[in-house]
């Protein structure tokens, strides 16, 4: 009796490893292929995985002697950390004026911001595209730094608006009683405390600058401004019938310090976007 | 009395507030909001490839050609979105509450490397997993399907160049991507759920099924409601699946599949129309708000302190 119930139980759990190990293949599919082409010898691969013949490293050393990898991970890097500042620090000021503070048109202008987040920013690119031509922007850093910034601030901002609303008022009284004026307050309590929702929300405005692909190569079409999105793209769409196992190269090397990123951060990713409502 | 009065506002009221949301509002109305009545603006105009600089008022016939019979893609586009939406929403679903709910199988030793693993999707950025899709995948020559024919003994096969071929393709990678995210929500609602409850389940003599059913199911759905709400209007404003596997600026499969939102972008960036996408682009914009402006009105009102 006790022996069948557990070879029942050895069966149960059996089978269930059997499916999700079928499962997590599945799903992990175009990542493995990747992964083993990347490694292959032999470029202009008619016939797939089954004609990788060479084992080879030269595919991830190429991405940097061949294309300008380099050039494109600067770009990337500076465009985002001044978007993670560009959006950050107004995005914190106005997330603790709404989280602790009343005033008028309070209401409204959340309702506004509420509604502005749900519109897609690539329907106004056209608009975006005159308007920056009409600045003499078009082709500067600076261009895609405010694009980026102005739906970024709104993700942010409501990100940090559900952490801010969560510090207990009392801190603040305490402080107030203490003689500490608004900006102390701010500057010396609440944005120290909210220090771990400071920086995942700008590390997920990070991955989304360092993600962008479509901005970024609509509105800097010069190739020493590529970045790693809009060069990767460039690839695949001029490059690609030659040299595919470099490409699978380059995306898995660009993908790496998110993925990594992403595993460290994966409980604060769930709450933070349950809290933000969004996911970019 | 008077002075405790004024103090009361003061108190309720502070004018300081401005200063701090200042900054965001002049990047949100320089960034956002001046492009969406930009948007409006051209959507009155004939601005197209002829007319850049140029361009006159032409009053709405830019909305009368989306609505117009001879220019039914608009209208297509509208419909395949609404199909797009719900089928998406029927598969995200069901795959990530079967997952959810095998991952939370009572005494199952692989939890949590199973989910690990099933989060790749997510963690990959979209457009790169998306390529891979393309390339990897579906690509006639030196795609995996591709290979799969041809080890058959079929000829390559190229499921991106045709219609109903390219919706499946997107529908898949589209599930692919989201289905972690819905996964993660209703797993981290199985846990939440009481254990008692279970036990008492148990003692009424409830196998998997009814358990499953009479308990997991109505304790999650309160809890993974507004994220399901939230997923199905990322699928209906979703852009880069079905653009970056069939409508690639040089590199289009001809399936011309098109969603409200491809169909907006590439009105303007192929076809240089720029008055008539900023028209559809304008009603996308009205349907939004039109869906929005309730759950947003509420959540303003609830986010008042």
């Amino acid at each position: 009796m006790e022996l069948r119930k557990t070879a029942r139980k050895a069966l149960k759990f059996g089978s269930l490893h059997l499916l999700f190990i079928a499962v997590c293949f599945i799903a992990l599919v175009p990542i493995i292929y990747a992964l083993a082409i990347s490694f292959s010898g032999t470029t202009n691969l008619t016939g797939g995985i089954f004609a990788i013949t060479d084992f080879t490293f030269d595919n991830y050393l190429h991405i940097f002697t061949e294309l300008d990898f380099g050039t494109w991970l600067g770009n990337s890097l500076i465009l985002s950390i001044a978007t993670v500042l560009v959006t950050v620090i107004p995005s914190a000021f106005a997330a603790y004026a709404f989280a602790t503070m009343s005033f008028r048109g309070k209401r409204v202008l959340l309702f506004l911001l509420l509604i502005l987040n749900a519109f897609p920013q690539v329907l106004t690119m056209t608009a975006l595209f005159a308007l920056l031509r009409n600045t003499h922007l078009l082709n500067t850093r600076i261009a895609l730094i405010l694009v980026y910034s102005g739906s970024n601030s709104i993700f942010a901002f409501f990100n940090l608006k559900g952490y801010f609303a969560s510090i207990p008022s009392s801190i603040s009284e305490a402080a107030t009683i203490d003689g500490a004026t608004r900006p102390e307050i701010l500057f010396k309590v609440v944005l120290p405390l909210a220090r771990p929702a400071i920086i995942v929300t700008s590390i997920l405005v990070f991955i989304n600058c360092w993600n962008e692909y479509l901005f970024a190569s609509t509105f800097l079409t010069g190739k020493d401004l590529y970045t790693l999105a809009s060069g990767l793209y460039a690839l695949q769409s001029n490059n690609l019938a030659r040299n595919w196992p470099q490409f699978a190269a380059a995306s898995l090397f660009i993908s790496l310090p998110v993925l990594i990123v992403f595993f460290l951060m994966q409980r604060y990713m769930v709450s933070g976007l349950t809290a933000g409502g969004v996911k970019e | 009395m008077k002075g405790t009065a004024r103090n009361e506002r003061k108190r309720r009221y502070e004018n300081s507030a401005y200063f701090y949301v200042a900054a965001i509002l002049l990047l949100v109305a320089l960034i956002v909001v001046f492009p969406i009545g930009y948007t409006v603006y051209i959507s009155l105009t004939n601005m197209n490839l002829y007319h850049w600089f140029d361009f006159e008022f032409i009053g709405i016939g830019n909305y009368i050609r989306a609505f117009s019979q001879a220019n039914s893609e608009f209208l297509s586009s509208l419909g395949l979105t609404i199909l797009w939406t719900i089928a998406n929403m029927v598969l995200i679903t069901l795959v990530s509450l079967v997952l959810a709910v095998l991952l939370n199988v009572k005494g199952f030793k692989g939890r949590n490397v199973y989910k690990t693993l099933l989060m790749f999707p997510w963690a990959v950025p979209s457009y790169v997993s998306i390529l891979l899709w393309r390339i990897g995948i579906f690509n006639g020559e030196f795609g995996l399907l591709g290979d799969i024919a041809r080890a058959l003994g079929s000829d390559s096969f190229y499921i991106l160049q045709s219609y109903w071929g390219a919706f499946f393709a997107s529908l898949l990678v589209n599930v692919w991507l989201s289905y972690p995210f819905t996964m993660t929500m209703m797993d981290g609602a199985l846990q939440s759920i009481d254990q008692s409850l279970y036990e008492a389940a148990r003692l009424d003599g409830a196998g998997f099924w009814r358990t499953t059913f009479n308990v997991s199911l109505p304790e999650i759905v309160p809890i993974v409601a507004p994220s399901l709400l939230m997923t199905a209007f990322m699928q209906f404003k979703q852009f880069d699946v079905v653009y970056l596997l069939t409508l690639q600026k040089g590199a289009q499969t001809g399936a011309g599949l098109q969603t409200i939102i491809t169909y907006a972008h590439t009105t303007a960036f192929e076809s240089n129309n720029y008055g008539l996408s900023s028209a559809i682009s304008t009603i996308i914009f009205m349907l939004i708000a039109l869906l929005f402006s309730r759950f947003a009105y509420r959540e303003a009102k609830e986010g008042r302190n």
